[in-house]
């Protein structure tokens, strides 16, 4: 199917495969197209149809209540073509190209799930070809038997492995966490495409880094320090991260974190915030070489980073209402620019 | 229509944004330090809510879900570098102790009218 996207008096042509999502077929020719959860929740990838036909996937996707139906807008994420196309997309430079490493699809392999904590699952999963990605990225999976893609963040940092290493929390009704639960077994094949995301650590910008995140959002998180780490990033820079989680039971990557805090020239402290239960008697079981304190995390963080704005950079991961309040603390308590904060907002 | 009564400019606070029902037609007004100013709701950016998700801070409007900035004084672009897009405004000015906007029609974006190449 061939998509025209137009925009004044400039045309952009790019095909795409039959059913393929418009949004993951054009950032795989490397077509600038707008995105951010890349799954349906955003709104992020609205397009607006000129002419023809487009399916959507996905009519509940909570994206779509961003839409103006009416002018024809959709969801490039959740909707493939029908007929060849032609298209509007806002803000789109159509004389660039998007940013690398190109995403692509993937055949997943799974090689092994360990099980962090009562509800958090830590999948291994070997692909079809070499995946290059950067620290802080996402891939969107999906399976045989569960309709509609997730995103889940790389934990690991390998560039040119064929090994993703993600971070799976489970949900009570999610349909991807029961199939976790329930059918996932070593060797189970998955659909993954990636990676997604700007988010990305760069450790030449050679800044102090301020990470924020709640729950599973650390598995990008550790991607960032484990790329950090192996640069030497923190012989010269200093890194504070604040991990989010309800009790001490439901804290896990304890051993890494604590790891990268011994590699880290002293310069790396990792603080853990209780929010439901601060148990002081259970923090003998866990790092001593790590800090624990009992509140949100994102309040927690404000008011005890001592990384200079002037140098810093912000890496937050977690639920939407962390993300929105941190981000407000930010830029209003701590004079952060935007430039300096970069997000993985969970739908 | 004409200039109509938005709000008392007690109903906003200093450094903050809050939108208002005006015969049909949504109006975000801005307190930056006591000067005020009259947009329509959406961000410029990618039609956001802005009465959820701007956030008004010396004088900047952040949209904090995509962290685009502009100045509210003026409706220029701060934020990205890729950012120029001016923020559409209906005229405006206080009459003992209200905001007033001038309003001839609703005032929408479409991203049909961008001119960012």
């Amino acid at each position: 199917m061939k998509i025209t996207i137009s925009k004044k008096e400039q045309f952009l042509d790019f095909d795409i495969g039959e059913d393929e999502r418009i949004l993951y077929g054009g950032l795989a020719k490397r077509i600038p197209l707008p995105y951010e959860c890349a799954t349906g929740t955003c709104g992020t990838c609205k397009a607006r149809l000129v002419s023809g036909e487009v399916t959507s996937h996905w009519d509940d996707a909570p994206g779509r209540s961003k839409l103006k139906l009416e002018r024809g807008e959709f969801l490039m994420c959740q909707s493939s073509c029908k007929t060849n196309i032609e298209i509007k997309v806002p803000g789109i430079k159509i004389d660039q190209l998007a940013i690398e490493p190109i995403p692509k699809h993937s055949v997943g392999s799974i090689t092994n799930i360990e099980w962090l904590t009562r509800d958090v699952a830590h999948l291994s999963v070997d692909l079809n070809q070499e995946f290059n990605f950067k620290a802080g990225q996402f891939v969107v999976v999906q399976t045989e038997t569960v309709v509609g893609g997730r995103a889940y963040s790389m934990v690991n940092y390998d560039p040119g492995t064929n090994q993703l290493v993600l971070v799976i929390k489970l949900k009570p009704d999610g349909g991807f966490s029961n199939w976790l639960g329930n059918s996932a077994t070593i060797g189970t094949t998955l659909q993954v495409y990636g990676p997604l995301g700007a988010a990305i650590f760069e450790p030449a910008n050679d800044k102090d880094l301020l990470c924020i995140s709640g729950g599973s959002g650390i598995a990008g998180i550790m991607s960032i320090l484990e790329h950090a780490c192996s640069v030497n990033h923190f012989e010269q820079n200093r890194g504070e991260v604040y991990f989010g989680v309800r009790t001490p039971a439901d804290a896990f990557y304890m051993a890494q974190l604590s790891d990268f805090v011994a590699r880290s020239n002293s310069n790396l402290t990792v603080t853990v915030v209780f929010s439901d239960e601060y148990a002081s008697d259970e923090h003998s079981t866990l790092p001593s070489n790590l800090n624990y304190m009992d509140g949100y995390v994102g309040p927690v963080a404000i008011e005890s980073t001592n990384i200079a704005v002037e140098k810093a950079s912000a890496f937050l991961a977690g639920p939407p209402i962390m993300i929105d309040g941190t981000i407000r603390s930010l830029i209003v308590e701590k004079g952060f620019g935007p430039a300096q904060i970069k997000y993985d907002k969970f739908a | 229509m004409t200039w109509k009564n938005v709000c008392s400019t007690d109903a906003v606070p200093e450094s903050s944004l809050k939108q208002f029902d005006i015969d049909g037609v949504p109006v975000l007004v801005a307190n930056i330090d006591n000067e005020f100013r009259c947009y329509p709701p959406a961000c410029p950016h990618m039609e956001e809510r802005l009465a959820e998700t701007g956030l008004c801070n010396k004088g900047v409007l952040t949209c904090t879900t995509h962290l685009w900035q502009w100045n509210l004084l003026t409706g220029k672009a701060v934020a990205p570098s890729e950012n120029n897009r001016q923020m559409l405004s209906y005229d405006a000015k206080v009459e003992d102790g209200h905001v007033m906007a001038y309003i001839e029609e609703e005032l929408e974006y479409d991203f049909d009218d961008e001119d960012d190449d």
